[in-house]
């Protein structure tokens, strides 16, 4: 198979109201709202080193093998899809203390480079705050997951 | 014809290229962000930009190739607006990690921030 050598990341950063030891419990904690396992119709989730994980969505895996678990600053694990085309990308959140808050980073680096992906070199955060002010009140269509998601055709 | 790719249903290249040299020139971003407070005429389009009506127009081709704007005649003048359609398309090109992560760490604050909310009323 001829893979691509480049690789592209992306970083989201977040200031939460709540200090680090929360924040990275709920975190891993799939009842919670938003962390990536709490999105799953089916999932696993063994979160300590070597420990792995699956989740699946509208007939969509995920896979992935923790590779750092330091409660409570930082969680590394890689991350295998469709949308990945296979390869094993890496995940790492970490959560700094800021005050009474926690600026929380999650860089999701290795995704593979391919045709798709390099639209966003050009410039797509300010692209995103027109999505959020177009599409984000309600107003206007919303960025839904089923949406993008949608599996490998073949 | 649309691409079918693991990402969706995508806008055709061309479609895609118009609507992404649209959004390349900070003018033409100007400009998007002003019609999408409402309908502008011409003119007042043009008035905040240091630059001739002709260089104007020319970005307005663009935009309306790009099918992000639209004339409307009234009377004696044009009015332009903002179409949101293809931006919401080109959304889907976006890469889907970027969307997912966003979605998913909107959905995570949110939480932390309701849950603080009900903390301070007891």
């Amino acid at each position: 198979m001829n893979q691509s050598k480049k690789r592209i990341e992306f970083k989201f950063e977040r200031t939460i109201p709540a200090p680090p030891d929360e924040v990275y419990e709920a975190w891993l904690n799939p009842r919670i709202p938003g962390n990536p396992w709490n999105a799953a119709e089916k999932f696993m989730l063994d979160p300590k080193v070597d420990g792995l994980f699956y989740w699946a969505l509208k007939g969509t895996s995920h896979y992935g093998r923790f590779t750092e678990i330091e409660r409570p600053g930082r969680i590394q694990h890689t991350w295998v899809s469709p949308n990945t085309l296979g390869e094993e990308s890496t995940v790492m959140v970490t959560f700094q203390k800021q005050g009474e808050d926690t600026l929380m980073t999650l860089v999701h680096s290795d995704l593979p480079d391919h045709e798709l992906a390099r639209g966003h070199e050009k410039g797509w955060n300010y692209f995103l705050g027109i999505f959020r002010e177009q599409f984000g009140n309600g107003s206007r269509k919303k960025y839904r997951w089923d949406d993008a998601h949608t599996p490998v055709r073949k | 014809m649309p691409n079918i790719t693991p990402y969706g249903v995508m806008l055709s290249m061309d479609s895609l290229t118009n609507v992404l040299t649209a959004i390349s020139h900070p003018t033409r971003r100007a400009i998007i962000g002003q019609l999408a407070n409402g309908p502008a005429r011409f003119l007042d389009v043009a008035e905040p930009f240091d630059t001739a009506l002709n260089a104007v127009t020319k970005h307005l081709k663009v935009l309306e190739r790009a099918g992000l704007i639209e004339r409307r005649k009234q009377g004696r003048e044009v009015y332009l607006s903002f179409r949101g359609e293809p931006l919401g398309e080109v959304a889907g090109w976006v890469h889907e990690y970027e969307l997912f992560w966003n979605q998913r760490l909107n959905q995570f604050e949110q939480y932390f921030k309701n849950k603080k909310k009900k903390e301070k009323k007891r």
